[in-house]
C-alpha cells in the first residue's frame, strides 16, 4: 500500500481541502448547471447558491417515483452539497448590485440561463469584469451563446444531449432503438469539464491576472469525449454503430450472463490476460487459435463475435462470483455488475470512503457520495448536504458584505432578498428544530 | 453569414463569437504552458485522455511508452489502422511528445527518475504497487521532487481491501462496477427470458464513458493540486478508482437504496425520476421529449393535438406523473402519436409552439435522436468548430472533436493529434538530458529506448 495515503479516511479532517481560499458564486437550475460549483465546493472552495426567491431550483421537486427524503429531492442533495444557499431577486435591481458587491470578492461566477438573459439582469461578463477585472466567468447551457440552435432558442435537457450527440445510438444493441442512459452523463459529465475550463483559468491568472468568459453546450462536451468514433467516421466513410455490451476496440471486452443469472463483465485484450482467460476456459489451445492470434487479429468482426459466443458460452456455466475469483488467479479483468445494495454493502467502499455517512444538522445521518478523488496532501471532503432556500442569506450578506440586521430586514421588505416558499424540497425538513444547521439569526 | 433565421438578440450572440470563437484560438495563449507533464499510462486510455486534456491547454506532455509502443495503441474498431495506430489512440495522443523508455530496465527507471524530477505532473494507471516494485512510487519519486503532483488512474485505488487486485483497467469493468449499467437498459417484460431479448440486459455505454470521466476528475484533482501547490510549495499523491469516479456521477442509487430497500432496476428509455423526460418513435427514427414543469408537459399535450381529449387542462401538479404506473399508461399513449412526424417535423413544431403556441413563450424540449455520422455533419456542431479537422503533419487531415468548449482567454485547441511510437525520443532527450544522437544510439542498442 502507498504510504503517502495511510490513515487517510482517519486523517482526512486534519488537512486543508485544495480548494481554500476559492469563492464561487452560482446561479445555476437542474443539474449541468450546479453540479460543477459542487465539486469545487467538495474541494474546498466556498460556493454560494444563488436561487430565485422563494421556489428556487425546480430540481427540488424531482424524484424517483414519488420517494423524497424528508421532503427534499434526493437528486437535489446529490447534486448540490457542501454549498451555501441565497435568495435573490435578480430581476430586481438592488439585487443586482448586491450579486456586483459579492462579484466583487469572487473568483468564479457560473451561470446556466438562456442566452443573453444575464445582459438583462445587469449581470453579463462585461459589467462584472468591470468590477472585478479577474473575475473567471463561465456559462454553460443547451447549445452555447451562438450558433442556430441556440439563436433558435431551443431548449434543451440531458437527454436532449444524449439524443443530438449520438451517444444515445451507438449505446443501444444492434437493431434496437437508441438507448437512453439511466444517469444525466451530459449534464454531470459536461459540468465537469466547465471545472476543467474553470481550474485552468485560475491558473493562468494566477500567470497573468487576466480573467475571462467561457461557454459551453451540453453536447458538446459528451463529443469529446466519445473519442474514436469521429476519425472512424471520417476514415472508414461510414457511421458508428451500436454493439450492445460488447467493446468495438478491446477484445475480449463484453458483459456475460453467468450460471447464477448475474452478470459479469470480462477484459482480456492483452496477450498475458487473453492466455489467462482460455486457460480459465480449460481450453488453452484457444490463444494459439490463428483467428484469435493478436489483438488487431481478434478485433476483426468475424473473429470477435466467435469468440465472445465461446466465452458467453462458458460463463453460463460459472456464477458470476467464480469468475471474478477465476479473473484473479488467472490475470484477467472480471467484474460481476454491482447495483444500489452493492454501493451500500460493499467493505470496499466504505473502508476507502467512497461511500460515506453523511451527519447533516438538517437532513440527519444516510449515506452519500464521498469527491472521487483522494489527494493525500490536500483532501476533498463532502461535508454537509443542502439547504432550504435562502436559508444562509444572513450569514452571506453580514460576513461578506457586512450588512447589518437593519439593513437586511429592510431587503426582506423589499423582496430583495427572500426565504423558502411554504412547499416541499423548499422549505426546512418537517422534523427541523429551528435552529439546527443556521449559522446565524437562529 | 448565418443562413438561418436570426434571434431577437443575434446582436448578443455576434458579440459573444468575435470574442471566443474557436477559429481565433491560436492568436490567444495557453493556461498551462508552464507546466511539463509526464504520461506513463499503461493499456488504459482513462490516464491518456486526463493527459490529453492538460495537453490541450498547452501543457508540455510527454507521453513515456514501452519499447513497441504502449498496448493502447492497438484498440481500434474491427482492428482497423492507421499507420500502425488504432483509431483510438490517433486522437488521444494529441498535443503530445512520443518517447519510449523501458521500465523494465534499472537504467530507464532512473531516467524517468530524472525525467519525474523536472516535471510537474506525473499520471500512471498501472495496477497497484507496480509503480513501488520498480521504486518509482510516489515516496521515491516525491523524493526527488517534492513539487511533483502524482496521479494514479486505477480500477481500485491505492489503499482499500481490493485495491490489492493485480488487474489492469478497463472501461468496461469500470462501467460493470459503478452501478449506472445495473440501472440501464431494456426492461425485460414478465413471462420473457434473456434467450428470448438478448437485448433486454443491463447495457453499457457505447463510448469508454467511466475512463472519460475518471481522467477527466483526474485532471480536475491534479489542477486543484497545482493551485494548492501554489499556497503550500507541496506536491501529493491522487488517488482515483475509475468505477468510484464514474460511480459520482450516478445520482440517488445509493440513497435510494438505504432508505427504501429499492434497487435502481432498468426503465428503458424513460427516466425512474423525471417526466416529462425519455425517447420516442417518431416516422423516420425517434426524438427525446422534456418537459420538466407541468406547463412544459401540457404544452406537449398541445403541440401533438391532445390538449382537450386528455383534459390537460385539468392538471395541476407534474409529481403524480412521475410515478411508474402513470408514466407508463401516458408512454403507451404518446408512442402512437410521435409516430405521426417525422422527427425535424416534431422538432420544429416545438421552435414554433413558443413563438404562438397557447402557452406560449413555454414549449416542450424535443430533439431528434440522431446517429453520430448526423452529429458529424451538423452545420451547428461544425459551425461551432468541434470537428475542424486536424492538420497533422504525420497523420495528414484527422476529424477528432476539439473545441469542447470556447473562452475569450485560454480556450483548449488540439494541434496534432498523434505521433508514431519514440518519435520525439531525440527532441525530448536532448531537452532534458542533453543526450545527442550518440548517446541515444547506446541507449537504443541496450534495449533501453
Amino acid at each position: 500500500m502507498s504510504k503517502a495515503f495511510k490513515g487517510y479516511v482517519k486523517n482526512k479532517y486534519s488537512r486543508p481541502a485544495p480548494l481554500k481560499g476559492v469563492r464561487v458564486l452560482e446561479v445555476c437550475t437542474l443539474l449541468f448547471g450546479p453540479a460543477g460549483p459542487s465539486f469545487l465546493a467538495e474541494m474546498g472552495a466556498e460556493v454560494i447558491k444563488i436561487e430565485l426567491p422563494p421556489a428556487g431550483d425546480v430540481t427540488r421537486s424531482l424524484n424517483p417515483f414519488g420517494w423524497l427524503y424528508k421532503e427534499q429531492g434526493p437528486m437535489f442533495m446529490h447534486i448540490n452539497p457542501s454549498q451555501y444557499d441565497m435568495a435573490l431577486d435578480l430581476h430586481k435591481e438592488e439585487a443586482q448590485k448586491i450579486f456586483h458587491e459579492l462579484a466583487a470578492k469572487s473568483d468564479i461566477v457560473e451561470f446556466n440561463l438562456r442566452p443573453a438573459v444575464v445582459k438583462r439582469w445587469n449581470i453579463d461578463y462585461e459589467t462584472i469584469k468591470k468590477i472585478n477585472p479577474g473575475i473567471i466567468y463561465i456559462e454553460k447551457n443547451g447549445f452555447g451563446q451562438w450558433g442556430q440552435y441556440a439563436e433558435e432558442d431551443r431548449p434543451s435537457n440531458d437527454g436532449a444531449a444524449q439524443a443530438l450527440s449520438g451517444y444515445a445510438w451507438i449505446s443501444s444493441f444492434p437493431g434496437r432503438p437508441p438507448l437512453k442512459q439511466s444517469i444525466w452523463i451530459c449534464d454531470v459529465y459536461g459540468a465537469m469539464m466547465g471545472e476543467i475550463a474553470v481550474l485552468s483559468a485560475m491558473h493562468h491568472r494566477r500567470k497573468t491576472g487576466r480573467g475571462q468568459y467561457i461557454e459551453m453546450s451540453q453536447s458538446e462536451n459528451i463529443m469529446r469525449a466519445m473519442g474514436w468514433v469521429w476519425p472512424y467516421q471520417q476514415m472508414a466513410n461510414k457511421g458508428a454503430e451500436p454493439a450492445g455490451n460488447r467493446d468495438l476496440c478491446i477484445c475480449p471486452a463484453d458483459t456475460f450472463l453467468t450460471k447464477d443469472d448475474l452478470f459479469c463483465a470480462i477484459a482480456a485484450p492483452a496477450p498475458d490476460e487473453f492466455k489467462g482467460l482460455c486457460t480459465a476456459m480449460g481450453k488453452p489451445a484457444l490463444a494459439g487459435d490463428k483467428r484469435f492470434k493478436d489483438h488487431a487479429t481478434r478485433l476483426q468482426d468475424a473473429n470477435a463475435l466467435a469468440l465472445l459466443k465461446m466465452i458467453a458460452e462458458w460463463a453460463r456455466t460459472k456464477t458470476a462470483v467464480e469468475i471474478e475469483k477465476l479473473g484473479l488467479k488467472n490475470g484477467f479483468a472480471a467484474q460481476r455488475l454491482h447495483s444500489g445494495k452493492d454501493m451500500n454493502e460493499d467493505a470496499h467502499r466504505r473502508e476507502r470512503e467512497s461511500v460515506k455517512m453523511m451527519d447533516d444538522p438538517l437532513y440527519g445521518v444516510y449515506p452519500e457520495h464521498e469527491f472521487p478523488v483522494m489527494m493525500s496532501k490536500s483532501p476533498p471532503k463532502n461535508r454537509w448536504t443542502v439547504r432550504p432556500v435562502g436559508f444562509d442569506n444572513d450569514y452571506i450578506l453580514t460576513k461578506i458584505l457586512g450588512r447589518s440586521v437593519g439593513q437586511i430586514n429592510s431587503l426582506y421588505e423589499k423582496g430583495i432578498v427572500g426565504k423558502w416558499k411554504d412547499m416541499q424540497g423548499r422549505r426546512p425538513p418537517p422534523d427541523w428544530d429551528k435552529t439546527s444547521g443556521a449559522i446565524l439569526r437562529r | 453569414m448565418a443562413d438561418y433565421k436570426r434571434a431577437k438578440w443575434a446582436e448578443w450572440a455576434d458579440h459573444i463569437r468575435s470574442l471566443d470563437d474557436p477559429a481565433k484560438n491560436y492568436e490567444k495563449p495557453e493556461a498551462l504552458d508552464d507546466l511539463v507533464v509526464l504520461d506513463l499510462s499503461s493499456r488504459s486510455m482513462a490516464g491518456c485522455y486526463c493527459s490529453s486534456l492538460l495537453a490541450e491547454l498547452g501543457a508540455e506532455t510527454i507521453r513515456v511508452e514501452p519499447p513497441g509502443g504502449d498496448f493502447v495503441r492497438t484498440y481500434s474498431p474491427h482492428g482497423i489502422m492507421k499507420d500502425g495506430t488504432g483509431l483510438a489512440y490517433l486522437q488521444e495522443g494529441r498535443n503530445k511528445y512520443h518517447v519510449t523508455l523501458n521500465l523494465e530496465k534499472k537504467e530507464g527507471r532512473d531516467m524517468l527518475l530524472a525525467l519525474a524530477g523536472q516535471a510537474d505532473v506525473l499520471i500512471e494507471t498501472y495496477p497497484t504497487g507496480m509503480m513501488e516494485k520498480w521504486k518509482l512510487g510516489y515516496e521515491e519519486l516525491s523524493a526527488a521532487n517534492p513539487r511533483l503532483i502524482y496521479c494514479s488512474i486505477t480500477g481500485f485505488g491505492q489503499f482499500g481491501p481490493e485495491s490489492k487486485r493485480q488487474q489492469f483497467d478497463y472501461d468496461s469493468i469500470s462501467q460493470a462496477r459503478s452501478g449506472v449499467q445495473y440501472g440501464t437498459g431494456e426492461v425485460l417484460p414478465e413471462g420473457k427470458t434473456f434467450k428470448d431479448m438478448p437485448y433486454a440486459v443491463p447495457t453499457k455505454a457505447g463510448p469508454w464513458i467511466a475512463w472519460a470521466v475518471s481522467g477527466t476528475f483526474g485532471a480536475m484533482g491534479i489542477l486543484a493540486a497545482v493551485h494548492y501547490r501554489e499556497l503550500t510549495g507541496e506536491g501529493q499523491h491522487i488517488d482515483v478508482a475509475t468505477p468510484e469516479a464514474y460511480e459520482r456521477l450516478h445520482d440517488y442509487a445509493l440513497h435510494w437504496y438505504a432508505d427504501q430497500k429499492v434497487l435502481n432496476e432498468r426503465f428503458g428509455s424513460l427516466d425512474t425520476a423525471l417526466w416529462l423526460y425519455g425517447f420516442y418513435p417518431t416516422k423516420d427514427g425517434g426524438v427525446f421529449l422534456g418537459g420538466l414543469r407541468l406547463e412544459m408537459w401540457k404544452a406537449f399535450a398541445d403541440i401533438i393535438g391532445k390538449y382537450d381529449e386528455w383534459k390537460a387542462e385539468e392538471w395541476t401538479a407534474l409529481a403524480p406523473f412521475m410515478k411508474k404506473d402513470l408514466q407508463l399508461k401516458y408512454q403507451a399513449m404518446i408512442d402512437p402519436e410521435t409516430a405521426k412526424y417525422t422527427s425535424e417535423e416534431l422538432a420544429q413544431k416545438a421552435v414554433e409552439y413558443a413563438k404562438s403556441g397557447r402557452l406560449a413563450p413555454i414549449t416542450t424540449v424535443i430533439a431528434p435522436i440522431v446517429s453520430p455520422w448526423d452529429a458529424m455533419h451538423d452545420k451547428n456542431w461544425i459551425e461551432r468548430g468541434m470537428f475542424t479537422p486536424v492538420k497533422d503533419p504525420v497523420y495528414g487531415d484527422v476529424v477528432c472533436a476539439q473545441a469542447q468548449w470556447k473562452a475569450t482567454e485560454t480556450p483548449p485547441r488540439t494541434k496534432w493529434v498523434c505521433r508514431p511510437v519514440g518519435y520525439d525520443n531525440g527532441h525530448v532527450y536532448l531537452k532534458y538530458f542533453g543526450y545527442g544522437p550518440k548517446k541515444l544510439k547506446e541507449l537504443e542498442k541496450k534495449k533501453i529506448i
